[in-house]
């Protein structure tokens, strides 16, 4: 794959629409709603083009136009996202690794060192199943909050918070489901 | 002083906002004495540096657009070219 700063639009979309794609897909869920979403890039880039500085690679440039993108369809979709996600509220996430006194009622797998883990395609298989399979809206809410550095305010608005406590209590348990399945998933297969 | 349940929702909210420093004292104590919740925070700091990569290996499900969506996509790049001209 070529990656020259002064390739043609026409290109973009057999050179980069499938990357776009699976970075939309990583994020919305439906397919529709990614290929949309990478229309309006391809689109958006294409417009934009002269303003194109050639300091990062167009790749690079593309998905940072789809990251806004992925976030203006979380403005304009905020209701719906939030009638349809309330399944994180049950309090079974923390049930069983705690008993009535709060006292871990588990124990943890040593991780070793992690970050050795981060050169393996296979962890990153592992790592993006575990997101998946957390409730959508929970990992919306790590993901724009940890990833793409949205204020709390502005996380609570989209994703229907009614106050910051209930989102940390949600961001909190959101990482005890995504640090089990990587322990179920990875760590204690290596 | 503060139980394990309550520590571990204590080290999450830590990587939004800062805490208060007598919290921070009794969750470093709580460190000291207590090696789950330890460990814990170390994975969560371990998830965050991941989280934080994650861009470029998002990529990892092996999913492509489907040729009709490639089509559809085509032919608005083309109508776009044609409206700028």
């Amino acid at each position: 794959m070529t990656q020259s700063n002064n390739e043609s639009p026409e290109n973009w979309l057999n050179d980069y629409g499938d990357i776009l794609y699976r970075f939309a897909l990583a994020r919305v869920r439906s397919e529709a709603t990614a290929e949309d979403l990478v229309q309006e890039t391809l689109l958006a880039g294409f417009l934009a083009f002269d303003k194109f500085s050639g300091n990062s690679t167009v790749r690079t440039w593309l998905v940072g136009i789809l990251k806004h993108k992925i976030i203006d369809h979380y403005r304009k979709h905020s209701r719906e996202l939030t009638l349809l996600n309330n399944d994180e509220s049950a309090n079974d996430v923390l049930a069983y690794q705690f008993d009535q006194q709060g006292n871990w009622q588990v124990d943890l797998v040593e991780w070793g060192t992690p970050d050795k883990s981060m050169d393996d395609e296979q962890f990153w298989l592992a790592f993006n199943d575990c997101l998946t399979r957390l409730p959508q809206r929970m990992a919306d809410l790590l993901l724009l909050r940890t990833v793409d550095g949205l204020e709390t305010e502005e996380c609570c608005a989209l994703l229907g918070f009614e106050s910051d406590n209930q989102l940390w209590v949600t961001l909190s348990r959101t990482r005890v489901k995504l640090r089990q399945c990587l322990e179920t998933n990875w760590f204690s297969k290596e | 002083m503060y139980k394990c349940k309550e520590i571990i929702e204590l080290t999450s909210k830590e990587m939004d906002i800062s805490l208060p420093w007598v919290t921070r004292m009794e969750m470093k104590l709580h460190f000291l004495m207590c090696k789950t919740c330890s460990r814990y925070a170390k994975q969560l700091q371990f998830m965050n540096k991941a989280l934080g990569a994650l861009e470029g290996h998002s990529h990892a499900e092996n999913c492509q657009l489907s040729d009709s969506a490639k089509q559809r996509i085509a032919k608005k790049m083309q109508q776009a070219k044609e409206a700028v001209k």
